[in-house]
This record gives structure tokens, C-alpha cells and sequence, in this order.
């Protein structure tokens, strides 16, 4: 009973698109490298070393030779639809290149330590993928904004944004889902603390900005925005 | 002088102050009343109870690892403990206000005005507090009054006081000087404390005073005799034994388990608490009282109050009924039941209401014997009160309202018989008489009217009225009077002659000057106009309830003060003894054999006088409970009754006292439940009983064991919902811990089951109609039926248990893959999906999802409403609309009670409501195949296995 009920309810689920997404409306956020709490030393190469060697290998398949390999380039600006024809699913979508040089200070390409040597770490920001979300309408990107909570405020200093306004550019949506769009490449915003207080604990909170998703509530502490405390230190 | 008293002065004030000092008051220490806290401690500390108790310690000791560990993610355990001892307390609550309730119904009926006593003290007659009485005070009581202690009489003048409230016995016992007998309570010149003086007057000496008084031995006998467990309790102990075993036992396996697997051992111990903790069924404490407090209240609308809330169902496995006689099985007043005369036995009417059939009245020998009746007489109606209150003694009472009856205002009747003499009964010559003018003022003769012992009345007899016409009283008269007062006697019945005579005119002109002491008047040579007898017969309602319980499977012993003759006579009436059924005695007079030849186990019925009791080892006592199924006891003393329901106890019975008096208290208070009556009972009994008739109407019980047996029955239901719940709901966990998939169901989600949504269908169980033929099965055996037994347990876990659990994960993986997680993802899952750090877990689609949102543990639990044999189509599956509402939520077949982790998902949530319907409808056709089984092979393999 349990395995034929199990099997008829099997049947009935689509390959490429979940039933339901009543849960997703608000997309979660995270960060690379992964944590909470970061704590570098810009002296001592060991507190640092993992992190980029994590951003490293994140963003390997993001090298420009691979992009343009296996992925089309797009027109920025706009939604990248691909329907199905008639009644033949499309079922290999294609994706957009997102070249890693997008990153530029922060694609690791020039400086290989990602400005954790220099007291400038660049944190690499990826929105959750979500099957057929259209984030942004009137062609307004969405894009992410980082402050830091209250008392930290005056501390986290400049931030810069790659690409430029810290943009998710509209032609990386919508996704398909992994089985229809197999080399999908997520976007991902990048911001590099330029001169953030030293030797203190600082929070910070980013959050995704766009005009179709609804904030999420501020008991939800994932909800279209991601916190970590970072802590640069400077003395041995 | 045992006392220092004088005969004549009485007491000194000094030395009665001084005996006061010494003995104290004279009045009733009520008896130690349970501290108000004790009481409600005691609600909190039933078997349920302990069980949720160990319980919340468990969580706050899991609450407790959890934080110094400082993994503090989630509040679950301290809300799932406080949740738990909320629980106990609200129901404790509950209960203590039940008792509350009704102890006040007790307590308004208590007689606040204070007693007065006449008292001789320095010579001088004092009206005085009763509760100042002392030992040795010189005291006069007349009619009317309540014999203020305990007195021996000095002096008394047609003195007669009712004891019933204390032996039993309903007629008055006449009270003298003399000492007729070694026992108190039969001699004649003791009165006792809170016994009525009907009439006469009389002076005594104080010999006990407050609670050395008879009646305060009795009560404190009463307070002596421990509160047995009830039957509920005791098997809501089996049942958490069974709990408790099960939890321990899943929790230990599973406990091996996760270590086996590689948890952590603190980890595991967790784990181990939690199933423990899943396991208690934390609805089941609220449905229990809920349940019972609605019998309770259902009760009450029929006049039953119940004191102790779990006495309800103790009613309904009642095996035996004890009852006591006066004023519960009869009306406890004397009642004309019987006349003779024309020599043929006519019955009179002695229902309450004076509804039943008339004898015919035609003759003129009734006329003149209701004349006798009528005149002979000395009850009155009470002026302005019309005809609701006589004053009199018991007989003369019954023959006041008989005569009132039959020939109309007896007032108004006596006027036109003016009387002229009147000599009253005493206990030498066993006769009253007074002698009348005629009605008709031209016949001047006198008429002499005459009562008494019959067979005093009949010696001073020479002829006897038949059809109106005077005939000599010869030998063939004789014995059919003798028949008949035997006939009549062999009732149970108190025989009066009556006889009349016209006196000569000429002897005894107008203005003769009779004289009631030397009687100079003819007093023998008499006409005979026949015999009355009186009974205090059974209430009408009696006779078809004690038919109902024997239908019911439950046996009534009568359990009396009174005499033997009587009782046996009542208890044949009754149908306490049976049509046909014969005593020994009755045996040996129809066979022509001595007593000791009959085999004991011929006769059926047994009538046993407090006397022959009292030789009795117990284990004869149980001997003859045992062979002989119609029982009557008679004369007992109140230590008697109380070996008499030992005994019934000791056989494996559940026993019910019913009582009114003082003397019932000890065995009411030792009785499985005790039953007062409302109207007729002593403060006495009502304090140690459980349950008050407040309408003293002995069918009432009936009602009651039928509430009571509904309620073990759906209480049955209700666990076996319970029980079945519960394993859907602990499986999710125990999957939990062996497959790692995401927590199906959590503590907190359990418990919104349990409470909240849970609770009313578990309730609306106790609103289902009896089974038809509940009252036609015989009382469940305390030892094999219980509440939950195996097959119970292992249908509801592991046969509908199994398939709800099925049902839950069907439904759960349904839900989980369609928001993207195919099963086989799901397993494994637990340690991803419970990382706070990963906010980007992939589904098999390829979407990321963060934490909280994916919490979405939900589980459909299956719910199933049972009778245990009738099918729901014979119950009638759509019952009339006129049903609660509760009744109607739980009509709606399989109540699919949806439950996200957090309310405020439930919006559009309904789309998983409906994936468990095959199993619904499994569940169904399973229950009912299995009824159907248990219908038709009663007795197989399949009905032992299957029915619970």
C-alpha cells in the first residue's frame, strides 16, 4: 500500500518543476566563503588562507574560458526566456555566461588573496536559485546593498560593489531547474570592504533590493538577506 | 449513684460545669475534613498525573544538557514541560472543583439550628443547649422531639422514639425503664442520641455525651474505615504501567540504536528522553476528566450528585448493590397494605401517590371496620396545615390517612362520634379503646370501640361481622382468622384487630360516668369487624429497577436492620428474592425434613439475621455469598454490614452500599462507591458516601451503572484513539533518528495535536450513545477486562497504529517532494538540513532553500472513530442532525488533522489533506471487517484476538 501510494505520488511529480514554491517567495541569501563569523589576521597568512583557496575553487568554473565555452552570451537587460515549442518540451535550456572578471578587484584574477593581505576582503554574495523566479520588474535589476547594524555603523567604512551597483543582471533569470539547464551559472555580486575598522567586531547585513520580492519579515533571519560579523585584526 | 446525680434534683450547676470541663461539649466532632491543599495535592498525584510529572522533569532535565551544552536552538523542551505541568494543573484544577461543587451540596443540607434540651439541674427545670448536656444531667424529652445524647430512661409514660436512622428498624420502639436485654441497642430503656421521641413523654439520666454516644462510635467507625481505589484508578495505574513499560522499552531499543549508529552518547540519551516523552499521552489526562466530568453532569441533571468524579464509572462495573431497606428500597412510613374481613384478604393501596387499584368497598362490614379504624384513633392532622402533617404514632398515622381516603374528612367524622372515654394502649393489656356517642343524636346508645394484638382482640370476642350480620363466633371462624393473620404475619406485616360493640342503653344511659382506669365498662363479649395490616412498602419505581439489575448482570442483597420477616418479606416483593425461589427453611417445611437435611445448595435464597452472622466465620460468609444468589441480611448492627461488604469485596466483587441512616456510614464509606440518600439520609451517611440520590429514588442507580458502563466503554475509545495516535506520531521520530530524514514532526507540533486539535474528537467519543445492548451484559470482571488490555494495545499500535503511520508518511514524503525533495534526498538529509551555517541547501531541482522555511514538518494524521462492535452503519452513520456539533466532528469520518510546524502556514495548506484518503478508507474497511468478525464468531480466535 505505502509503496504503491508512494509510486502513484512519484508519477505525478514534473521532472523540471517542483509542484509547489509556496515556501520560496523570498529567496535566501549567502555568502562565500561560508560563515557566520570571520576573523582574519592580515599578518598571519594561515587565518586567511582557507578563505581564499574556498573563493578560489568557487569561482573556478566562473573562468572566463569556461564561460564562453559552454555558456551563450546574452542580452544584458533582460529576461532570458526560453518557452517550449509547441508541444515538444525545451528541455536543454541554455545558460548565460557570468564571466569572472565581473568581479573584477574581486574575481581573484589580479590579486590572488582577494584583499585579505591588505585589510580589504572582498565577500563574494549569491541570491538562492529558485525555479522560474523573475526577480525585478520593468526591467529594474535587483541588486544587493550591505550596511552595518546599528552601533557598527560608522565603522564599516566604503564599500564597493562588482558588477558595478551590485546588480543581479535580469538575463540570469529565470532558471530552469538543473536538469533542464544543466550549466546554469548563478550570478553573484561581490563587495570588498575598503577601509573597514580594524581590530574591532563589526556586523554586517546584506540584503537583496528588488521591486517584485517582498521583504522578508524581520522575525525570519534568512529571509532575502544574509548577516556575519567580521573582525579584521592587524596586531601579531 | 454512678453519676452524682439525684433522680429528682438532677446536677448541681457546679458539678455540671465541671463534667462539662472534663468530657466537653456534647456534640458530633464533625469528622477530620481533608485539609483544602491535601485535597488538591491528591488531584494532582493520580497515575496520569505521576506519569506527566516524570515527564516535564525529563524535558527540563533535557532543557537543561541542551543549554549548558549551549546547542540552544530551539525552546521545544521547556515549552513541552511547562506545557505538561499547565496541563496537569488545569485538570487538577478541574477535579478539585467538582468536589468542591459538590460537597457543597452536602454542606447546605447540614441543620444549622442549634438543639435544645429540657434539663433538670439544682432541682429546677432549665431549657438549655443541647451541646451543654453533660453525663449525669437529668433530662425529660417528649414527642416531637430529638433525644439530645445518649439516655437512660427513669421515668416514661407511652414513650416511643424511631430508631431508624440508626438500626434500620421502622417501626417505633416503645421505650421503658426496665431493662430488657444485655445490648444496648435492643434494650428498652436506653434512647439514643439523634433518634426522634414521637410520643409519650419520658425523663433520663445522661450516660454518654458528644462522641462516646452510640451513634458517635458508629460515625467514628465510619471515619475509621479507609476510602478504597476506585476501579478507574486502578486502571488508569494498568494503563500507565503499560505506557510507562512501552516508553522505556522503545526508548532503551532506540537508545542502543543511535549509539549503535555512531550518535554521540549524550546525543543519544536525548533521543532516548524524547521517545519517552512522545510517548506520554498528555491529551488523555484532560479527555479523562473531561469525560467524566460530562457523565457527571449528566448524572446530576437525574439527580445523582457524585462527590469523587472517577465514582461515576466504579458505578457502571458494580457487581453487587447492598442495600439497605428503610427509606431506600421502601418509602419508610407505614403504609395500610392489608384488611381482612368478610374473611377474605383484600388488598389496600400503598403506592406513594395513592394511584393504584381500590378494594371493594361496598360491604358494611368495611364500613364499620374503617369506623373502628377511623375512631379508635388517636393521630391527628395538625390544624391548618390541611392534610400534609399527622402527629401520631406510625400505625395510627397510616390508619389515619387510610381512613382519610377511603371515607373522606376523618376531623370532621370524629366530631359527629364525640368521644367520651378512651383508654390508651399499653403494653399489658395490648389494647385501645375508647367508647362514642352515635352520629345519629335519636339513638342514644354508646358505641365501644376497640383495637390491638389480634389475638387479644379475638378473645374478648363472641361474634364477628360478615356481610354486615353478626355471627357467633365459632371454632370454623376461628381458624380462618388464624389463617389469615398468619398469611398476613408471614408479609412481613404489622396485624391489628378491630372490634366494636353497641353498648346496652340501658346499663348505660347517657351521662354515665365511664372510668378509664377501672374500666366499668363490657369489654369482652365483643364484635369481631376484622384485621389491617400495615408494611412500609417499597417505593414503586424499586421492583423494575432491581429487575433492571439483575437484567445488567448485577446482584442487590438487602442488607437491613429490620427484622428478618420483614425484610424477607420486602425483599420478595421486590424481587430481591425471586418468585420460586426458597429459602433452607422453606425447603425443609415443603419437603417435611429437618433444616440440617437440605442441601444448602437447593435453595437460592438465603435470609441471615445479624444474630446467626454474628457465629459466622468469615469464610462462611463467603460461603454462603457464594452458593446462594438471592441474599437477604437482617438485624445486622453496622460493624455486620460493614463484614458483609468485606466479604462481597474479598469475593472479587465491586460493591455499591446504598444507605440512609447513621448506621449504613461505615459500610458506604467502605463500599467501592457508597450512595446516599439525598432526602431521607443522615449528614452521616452523605459524608461517606460518594454519590447522593437527591431524589431517593433507587432507580437512579440503574441510570447510573448505565452511565457508568457507557463511560468505560467510550473511555475504552477514547485510549484506543489515543493510543493509536500515538504511534504516528512517535515513528516520525524514531525514522528521525535511523534515516536521518528531516523531522517529520516536532515536540511542539505534537503537542498542538494532543491538546488542541486532538482533544475534541477524543471528547466527542465520550458523547457516543451506548452500544444497545450495554445494559444486558454482565458487569465487567475488574481482573479481565481491563481498560486497555493486550489486544487493545496491539490493534490500536501496530495494526491501525501501522497504517496511520503509513498514511503520515505518505502524505509526508507527498509534501516534501513536491516542494522539491524526492524521498531518497530526504534520507541522510538531517545533518545538512539542520545546519543553522547552510542557508543555500540544494533540492533535487537544483533550488536553494534556507532554514526556516524549509521547516516545513508537517505530517496528516489519520484519524479513525471506532465503536468497539457495532459497525458505524448499525450506530446509524449519519445520526439525527439534533447531536452537538462534537458529535457531528466526529461523524466526519476520518478527521484529517493537518498540522504545520507553525500556524501561521496553515493558509492554503490544504492541498496534503487529501492524500491520506486510501488509507482513511483501508482503515475503515479494516475496522469493519474486523467488527464483522468479532459479530459473528463470538468466542473464536478472531474475537479474543481482535475485540478489546
Amino acid at each position: 500500500m505505502f509503496c504503491l501510494t508512494m509510486y502513484v505520488m512519484l508519477q505525478t511529480l514534473d521532472d523540471h518543476k517542483p509542484t509547489w514554491q509556496d515556501r520560496l517567495g523570498t529567496p535566501g541569501m549567502m555568502i562565500r566563503p561560508r560563515g557566520d563569523t570571520m576573523e582574519i589576521n592580515t599578518h598571519n597568512t594561515e587565518s586567511w588562507d582557507m578563505y581564499t583557496k574556498t573563493l578560489d575553487n568557487f569561482l573556478s568554473p566562473y573562468n572566463n574560458s569556461l564561460q564562453a565555452e559552454k555558456n551563450d552570451e546574452c542580452t544584458p537587460d533582460q529576461y532570458f526566456i526560453q518557452g517550449d515549442i509547441g508541444d515538444v518540451k525545451n528541455n536543454l535550456k541554455r545558460s548565460c555566461q557570468f564571466n569572472r572578471s565581473l568581479l573584477q578587484e574581486c574575481s581573484g584574477l589580479d590579486d590572488h588573496t582577494y584583499g585579505y593581505q591588505t585589510g580589504k576582503p572582498c565577500i563574494i554574495i549569491k541570491l538562492n536559485r529558485v525555479i522560474g523566479m523573475l526577480p525585478g520588474k520593468d526591467g529594474q535589476a535587483p541588486f544587493v546593498t550591505c550596511g552595518a547594524k546599528k552601533e557598527d555603523s560608522d565603522k564599516i567604512g566604503e564599500v564597493a560593489y562588482y558588477p558595478e551597483n551590485g546588480t543581479f543582471n535580469l538575463m540570469y533569470y529565470p532558471y530552469y531547474g538543473k536538469k533542464a539547464q544543466v550549466n546554469y551559472s548563478q550570478p553573484l555580486v561581490a563587495i570588498k570592504f575598503l577601509n573597514i575598522t580594524l581590530n574591532e567586531d563589526i556586523n554586517i547585513e546584506c540584503r537583496i533590493i528588488s521591486n517584485n520580492i517582498p521583504s522578508g519579515s524581520e522575525r525570519d533571519k534568512f529571509a532575502g538577506k544574509v548577516s556575519f560579523k567580521l573582525r579584521i585584526n592587524t596586531k601579531h | 449513684m454512678r453519676y452524682t446525680t439525684s433522680v429528682t434534683k438532677g446536677l448541681t450547676s457546679s458539678k455540671a460545669e465541671e463534667v462539662l470541663e472534663r468530657d466537653g461539649p456534647n456534640e458530633l466532632l464533625p469528622p477530620k475534613g481533608t485539609p483544602e491543599y491535601v485535597k488538591f495535592a491528591r488531584q494532582l498525584a493520580g497515575g496520569l498525573q505521576c506519569l506527566m510529572w516524570v515527564a516535564a522533569v525529563i524535558c527540563f532535565i533535557a532543557f537543561g544538557i541542551e543549554f549548558s551544552r549551549g546547542t540552544l536552538g530551539c525552546f521545544d523542551d521547556l515549552y513541552l514541560a511547562i506545557t505538561l505541568i499547565t496541563v496537569v494543573v488545569v485538570t487538577g484544577c478541574f477535579g478539585y472543583y467538582q468536589e468542591f461543587k459538590s460537597t457543597n451540596i452536602i454542606a447546605s443540607f447540614k441543620n444549622l439550628v442549634p438543639q435544645q434540651a429540657l434539663v433538670i439541674r439544682d432541682g429546677q427545670k432549665n431549657q438549655i443547649n443541647a451541646m451543654d448536656l453533660v453525663v449525669g444531667d437529668l433530662v425529660e424529652i417528649k414527642g416531637g422531639d430529638r433525644v439530645p445524647a445518649d439516655i437512660r430512661i427513669i421515668f416514661a409514660q407511652g414513650c416511643k422514639v424511631d430508631n431508624s436512622s440508626l438500626t434500620g428498624e421502622s417501626e417505633p420502639q416503645s421505650k421503658t425503664p426496665e431493662c430488657t436485654h444485655e445490648n444496648p441497642l435492643e434494650t428498652k430503656n436506653i434512647a439514643f442520641f439523634s433518634t426522634t421521641c414521637l410520643e409519650g413523654v419520658a425523663t433520663g439520666t445522661v450516660i454518654n455525651t458528644g462522641d462516646r454516644t452510640i451513634i458517635g462510635r458508629i460515625a467514628s467507625l465510619a471515619s475509621g474505615v479507609g476510602n478504597e481505589k476506585t476501579p478507574i484508578a486502578i486502571e488508569i495505574e494498568h494503563f500507565v504501567d503499560i505506557i510507562a513499560g512501552l516508553a522505556i522499552f522503545f526508548g532503551f531499543t532506540f537508545f542502543v540504536v543511535a549509539m549503535f549508529i555512531g550518535y554521540a552518547f549524550l546525543e543519544a540519551m536525548i533521543f532516548f528522553m524524547a521517545i519517552v516523552v512522545a510517548y506520554v499521552p498528555e491529551g488523555l489526562l484532560a479527555t479523562v476528566t473531561v469525560c467524566l466530568s460530562l457523565t457527571a453532569k449528566r448524572l446530576a441533571r437525574k439527580n445523582c450528585v457524585v462527590k469523587n468524579l472517577e465514582a461515576v464509572e466504579t458505578l457502571g462495573s458494580t457487581s453487587v448493590i447492598c442495600s439497605d431497606k428503610t427509606g431506600t428500597l421502601t418509602q419508610n412510613r407505614m403504609t395500610v397494605a392489608h384488611l381482612w374481613f368478610d374473611n377474605v384478604i383484600h388488598a389496600a393501596d400503598t403506592t406513594e401517590d395513592q394511584s393504584g387499584q381500590s378494594f371493594d368497598q361496598s360491604s358494611e362490614t368495611w364500613r364499620s371496620l374503617a369506623r373502628v379504624a377511623g375512631l379508635c384513633n388517636r393521630a391527628i392532622f395538625k390544624p391548618n396545615q390541611e392534610s400534609l402533617i399527622v402527629v401520631g404514632d406510625a400505625s395510627e398515622t397510616a390508619l389515619l390517612k387510610f381512613t382519610e381516603l377511603a371515607i373522606g374528612n376523618m376531623m370532621e367524622y370524629r366530631e359527629r362520634f364525640k368521644k367520651v372515654v378512651e383508654v390508651p394502649f399499653n403494653s399489658t393489656n395490648k389494647f385501645q379503646l375508647s367508647v362514642h356517642e352515635l352520629e345519629d343524636p335519636m339513638d342514644l346508645r354508646y358505641l365501644l370501640v376497640m383495637k390491638g394484638a389480634p389475638e387479644r382482640i379475638l378473645e374478648r370476642c363472641s361474634t364477628i361481622l360478615i356481610k354486615g350480620q353478626e355471627m357467633p363466633l365459632d371454632e370454623q371462624w376461628r381458624e380462618s382468622f388464624q389463617t389469615a393473620y398468619m398469611d398476613l404475619g408471614s408479609l412481613g406485616e404489622r396485624v391489628l384487630g378491630f372490634c366494636h360493640i353497641y353498648l346496652n342503653e340501658n346499663e348505660f344511659p347517657r351521662g354515665y360516668k365511664f372510668d378509664s382506669d377501672e374500666m366499668n365498662f363490657t369489654t369482652s363479649g365483643l364484635c369481631f369487624a376484622g384485621l389491617i395490616s400495615m408494611i412500609d412498602p417499597p417505593r414503586a419505581t424499586v421492583p423494575d429497577a432491581v429487575m433492571k439489575c439483575r437484567t445488567a448482570g448485577i446482584r442487590v442483597v438487602m442488607v437491613t436492620g429490620d427484622h428478618p420477616i420483614t425484610a424477607r418479606a420486602i425483599a420478595a416483593n421486590v424481587g430481591i428474592i425471586t418468585e420460586g425461589s426458597e429459602t433452607v427453611e422453606d425447603i425443609a417445611t415443603r419437603k417435611r425434613i429437618p433444616v440440617e437435611q437440605v442441601n444448602r445448595r437447593d435453595a437460592r435464597a438465603c435470609v441471615i439475621s445479624g444474630g446467626q452472622l454474628k457465629d459466622m466465620s468469615s469464610e462462611e460468609l463467603d460461603e454462603a455469598l457464594r452458593s446462594h444468589p438471592e441474599m437477604v441480611f437482617a438485624r445486622t448492627s453496622p460493624q455486620q454490614k460493614l463484614i458483609i461488604v468485606e466479604s462481597c469485596q474479598r469475593l472479587g466483587s465491586i460493591v455499591a452500599v446504598t444507605g440512609d441512616g447513621v448506621n449504613d456510614s461505615p459500610a458506604l464509606k467502605k463500599a467501592d462507591i457508597g450512595i446516599a440518600m439525598g432526602i431521607a439520609g443522615s449528614d452521616a451517611a452523605k459524608n461517606a458516601a460518594d454519590m447522593i440520590l437527591l431524589d431517593d429514588n433507587f432507580a437512579s442507580i440503574v441510570t447510573g451503572v448505565e452511565q457508568g458502563r457507557l463511560i468505560f466503554d467510550n473511555l475504552k475509545k477514547s485510549i484506543a484513539y489515543t493510543l493509536t495516535k500515538n504511534i504516528p506520531e512517535l515513528t516520525p521520530y524514531l525514522i528521525y533518528i535511523t534515516v536521518s530524514v528531516p523531522l517529520p514532526l516536532g515536540c511542539i507540533t505534537i503537542l498542538m495535536i494532543e491538546l488542541a486539535t486532538d482533544i475534541f474528537p477524543s471528547v466527542s467519543l465520550a458523547y457516543e450513545k451506548a452500544e444497545s445492548d450495554i445494559m444486558h451484559l454482565k458487569p465487567r470482571n475488574p481482573r479481565k477486562d481491563r481498560l486497555v488490555n493486550e489486544s487493545l494495545a496491539a490493534y490500536s499500535y501496530f495494526q491501525i497504529g501501522a497504517i496511520q503511520s503509513f498514511a503520515g508518511f505518505t502524505d509526508y514524503f507527498t509534501a516534501m517532494a513536491q516542494e522539491g525533495w524526492y524521498p531518497l534526498l530526504c534520507v541522510g538529509l538531517r545533518s545538512h538540513w539542520e545546519d543553522v551555517h547552510l542557508q543555500d541547501l540544494q533540492d533535487s531541482y537544483g533550488q536553494e532553500w534556507w532554514v526556516s522555511v524549509i521547516e516545513i514538518c508537517q505530517i496528516a494524521d489519520v484519524l479513525i472513530r471506532k465503536t468497539r462492535r457495532l459497525s458505524i452503519f448499525q450506530q446509524g452513520f449519519f445520526r439525527s442532525v439534533d447531536v452537538d456539533s462534537m458529535e457531528q466532528m466526529s461523524l466526519t469520518p476520518y478527521i484529517q488533522s493537518y498540522t504545520p510546524c507553525y500556524v501561521s502556514f496553515m493558509k492554503g495548506w490544504g492541498q496534503w489533506w487529501f492524500v491520506p484518503i486510501p488509507y482513511g478508507i483501508l482503515i475503515f474497511v479494516y475496522d469493519e471487517i474486523r467488527k464483522l468478525g468479532v459479530r459473528r464468531h463470538p468466542g473464536s480466535w478472531w474475537d479474543q484476538e481482535l475485540y478489546y
